[in-house]
This record gives structure tokens, C-alpha cells and sequence, in this order.
């Protein structure tokens, strides 16, 4: 809480731009090998083709992460006269953090979890299971609300889509490298061909996402505090978020439900759950450790 | 380099500073004239629940006719107009009146048990949570105005621009006490 709010977002805004450009570099690097190790004719076809596949794929999944998250967890949206508490927490909390009005759902699964997704707040959803609104009272579910708002308003859900979006990217060019060695198409005419370079392609290739997806999770961890502070200071006061997190530590996982399986991930162009959505238990730092720190704001 | 060279990149860096304040100060007064707005939203909505309140009300509770008019009373103060701060009060004043006619609400079962009675209950129930929270922001936005214009440099560019200092939304006093209500 000491950073202020607002240097906090742009701190996000410029944390995403270098991950942006970092993983950017990786991309044409792993190109140039690849491209080196096939031969100088199919280089300038191999990079060609590789950027028009990122951009594709960026473009889809910027604009359309919200959708897929919402479409792959079957959640409906959330109507007014239905959910009209949900509602007007989201309406509070937004007049209190100066955002716009995200797009609500609901998403049928008995235990207590949340996330929010989109490419900034005007495109934003926010999705809730129906534990939630079974579990919760009111002070605790805006707890949760507001530390979802929180990620829409430090821009972590277009942070964690567009690393969603990039590890696929490297994942899918690492495949296609390694894959291609396979196939011993590379290198196969009479080149003098560095061995070092082949043994160095390869490494990249399967270090690279593991190392880009590390990275990945230590930041979204991070923001995990981050978001809990802001929806204090949302609130001004954290009762009603620790609380929530005690229910949620105390709660027997009921059996997830099936239709949330990770089969469907892969279908998706990044895996909605672990990466791109903003789940409030995976990828997490521990609820102890959240509450602890709650309890001494 | 040559001097001159070196005028016109101070020269560049100046401007570039005073149109980087000039700007902020720009998004920072829209941010706190938006909340502003916010505030007012809320508070109008609340008045224009009022006639459909008193009318539910009075189908069950005819004889509290003083209360009625209270909350009839507070609502025409309000719907005067003003700047935001007198709104405010006439608001606050016009939720003292609502919590009166809840308040009565107790000996009607009848009453408390009319669905419109429950349904502006809630929306008045959470207008009061989002008038504070609108307040809230409205403060926080002054914050981060004064923030800037009183800091080195925004302070010289605040006096530069001719900019004025803006208050604070306090609550007032009376409202800090928890309300009293009569039987």
C-alpha cells in the first residue's frame, strides 16, 4: 500500500510492454536458430511465417480472452433481477474504484471462486460460481468482488493474457523445433552445421517455456497481494475479504465439476485456466499467508 | 554543440514538461468533476424512489402522515438543486426521513411484507452504500489532485495555470453519530 494506486498500474502497464518485448526477443531468437539450422533459403519463409502466426494468435486471443474464458467455464451471464446484490456490490465497488461496470456472470459450481478477465476495464467480465453466492454473506462477497475489480483496475487480466497468449507462442514454436529435428529435415544436406548451435537450439527450446512460465506465475503470485491490498482499499476495511479467504481455506473441495476439466484447455489457444484467467485459488500464494497479511492491514 | 543547439533542447524539454503538467491537471479535475457526477447520479436516484416509498407506505400506514411529509419535504429540498456539497446535505437529510419511515415500517407486518415495500428497501438499502463509496472516490481524487499541485515541480505549474485548490467531501457531524430513532 505504500506505492500509490495509480503508479502501481503503470508499473503493470510497463511490466507488461517489457514481458511484451523480452518474450518478443525469445521468439526471433528461437526463429534465427531455427532458421540458421534449416539454411538461409527457408530462413526469411520460416521468420515470415512465424510472425504472421504470432500476430494471429495475439489479435485472437487479445480480443476474445474474456469470451473464451466465459464460454470454456459455461458460465451465464449474471441478470439483474436475479442477482440483484451482485449487482449492486459490482455498482458500489466501480463508484468507489472509478471503473466502469464489467460484464457479470455465473458459472454453476458449489465451491467459492471468482476471476475476471478481459483486455482492459472497459472490456472486462467478472464471473462468480454459484458457491459464492450460496456461501457468502454480503460483507464477504464483496471482499471477493472487490479483489477481482482490483485485478481490472491494476490491468492484470491484459497482463496475464498477453502471457497466456506468448508462453502458447513459444510453446508452439519450441514444438515445431523440436519436432522438426525429428523429422531430421533440418541440417539434413551437406552443411557444416555448428553442432553447438543444434545443441543450444534445443536447449532453448524446451527451457524457454518452462523459464517464461516461471516468470509468469512468480508476477501473477505477486499481484495476488497486490489485488487484496486494493480491495482494501476499495472497502476501506479487510474483514470482509479475510473473511471470505477463511471460509474458502476452511472448505472441503467439493468435486469440481467436470465441465471445468482441464480436457477442454487445450481446445483453447491458451489454457484458460491456469494462465489467462485470474483464479483466485491456482496460481496463488497461500490463504494463510493472505489472511495473515490482512489481518495486520 | 553549439549553444543554440543547446537553448532549443532545453527550451524542447520545458515545453515538453509544462504540457506533461498541463495535462495531468487535466485528467486529474475531469476525474474528480466525473466523480462529482457519480455522486450526484446516486442521490438523484434516491429522490426519484421516494414518491413510489411514500405510496407503498401509505397504503398500509395511513396515519403516519407527519413522517410522510417529512420524507416528501426533504425530497423537494433536495430536488432544489445546489452545488454538490448542499446536495449532499439535503441528501443526507432526505436519508434521515427514509430510515424514520423503515423505522415505522416494524409495526406494519403487512408492510414489511410487500414485495415492492422489500424491492426499494434493497435499491435504497444500496444507493446509501454507493453514495458512500461515490464520496469515497470523490476524496480520493482530490487526494491525488493534491498530490501533484502540491508537490515540486506540479506546484509551480498549479500556480502557472491559475489552478484552484478543491475541498474535501466531509461527512457531517451529525451524521457521524449513530442515527437516533424514535419510538
Amino acid at each position: 500500500m505504500r506505492t500509490s494506486f495509480h503508479k502501481q498500474i503503470s508499473r503493470n502497464k510497463l511490466k507488461s510492454t517489457i514481458l511484451l518485448v523480452g518474450i518478443f526477443s525469445v521468439l526471433i531468437l528461437m526463429g534465427y536458430i531455427i532458421g540458421s539450422i534449416a539454411g538461409p533459403d527457408y530462413f526469411t519463409i520460416i521468420m515470415i511465417i512465424a510472425i504472421i502466426i504470432s500476430i494471429l494468435y495475439i489479435w485472437t486471443g487479445y480480443y476474445n480472452s474474456h469470451k473464451i474464458a466465459i464460454a470454456s467455464v459455461r458460465a451465464k451471464v449474471a441478470n439483474q433481477s436475479e442477482h440483484l446484490e451482485y449487482h449492486h456490490l459490482v455498482e458500489g465497488l466501480c463508484l468507489a474504484s472509478g471503473l466502469p461496470k464489467p460484464k457479470l456472470y455465473v458459472m454453476e459450481d458449489s465451491n467459492i471462486n471468482a476471476f475476471a478477465s478481459g483486455r482492459d476495464p472497459k472490456n472486462a467480465v467478472i464471473c462468480i460460481t454459484t458457491g459464492c453466492l450460496e456461501k457468502l454473506d454480503k460483507q464477504e462477497l464483496e471482499g471477493i468482488l472487490a479483489h477481482e475489480l482490483s485485478h481490472i483496475a491494476n490491468y492484470d487480466i491484459r497482463f496475464m493474457t498477453f502471457t497466456a497468449v506468448l508462453v502458447g507462442i513459444i510453446a508452439i514454436v519450441s514444438e515445431i523445433f523440436l519436432r522438426s529435428l525429428f523429422w531430421g529435415g533440418v541440417g539434413g544436406r551437406d552443411r557444416k552445421l555448428h553442432p553447438f548451435l543444434i545443441i543450444f537450439g534445443i536447449a532453448l527450446a524446451i527451457i524457454a517455456p518452462i523459464v517464461v512460465s516461471m516468470v509468469q506465475l512468480t508476477i501473477s503470485r505477486k499481484r495476488e497481494f497486490t489485488a487484496d491490498a486494493s480491495a482494501v482499499k476499495f472497502i476501506r476495511s479487510p474483514t470482509g475479504l479475510k473473511n471470505a479467504l477463511e471460509k474458502i481455506k476452511h472448505e472441503h473441495p467439493t468435486k469440481v465439476d467436470k465441465h471445468i476439466s482441464k480436457a477442454v484447455a487445450p481446445l483453447f489457444i491458451s489454457d484458460p485456466f491456469k494462465r489467462k484467467v485470474q483464479n483466485l485459488f491456482s496460481t496463488h500464494p497461500p490463504l494463510e499467508k493472505r489472511i495473515a497479511i490482512l489481518e495486520r492491514m | 554543440m553549439a549553444p543554440l543547439t543547446w537553448i532549443i533542447i532545453i527550451a524542447v524539454v520545458l515545453i515538453a514538461i509544462a504540457v506533461y503538467y498541463f495535462n495531468k491537471f487535466v485528467v486529474l479535475e475531469n476525474r474528480i468533476e466525473n466523480s462529482t457526477a457519480q455522486i450526484d447520479v446516486q442521490l438523484k436516484k434516491r429522490a426519484d424512489l421516494v414518491p413510489s416509498l411514500v405510496k407503498v407506505v401509505k397504503g398500509y400506514a395511513k396515519h403516519e402522515k407527519s413522517i410522510m411529509n417529512n420524507v416528501t419535504n426533504a425530497r423537494k429540498e433536495f430536488l432544489k438543486g445546489g452545488n454538490i456539497k448542499e446536495k449532499m446535505q439535503s441528501g443526507n437529510k432526505l436519508q434521515d426521513a427514509l430510515k424514520s419511515i423503515f423505522a415505522i415500517a416494524e409495526n406494519y407486518p403487512q408492510l414489511r411484507a410487500n414485495e415492492n415495500f422489500l424491492h426499494l428497501q434493497k435499491e435504497l438499502a444500496s444507493i446509501e452504500d454507493k453514495v458512500a463509496y461515490a464520496r469515497q472516490y470523490y476524496n480520493d481524487s482530490i487526494m491525488s489532485y493534491e498530490n501533484v499541485s502540491e508537490r515540486i515541480p506540479g506546484m509551480l505549474f498549479f500556480n502557472l495555470y491559475g489552478k484552484k485548490k478543491k475541498e474535501y467531501l466531509k461527512i457531517p457531524q451529525e451524521h457521524k453519530a449513530v442515527p437516533k430513532i424514535e419510538f
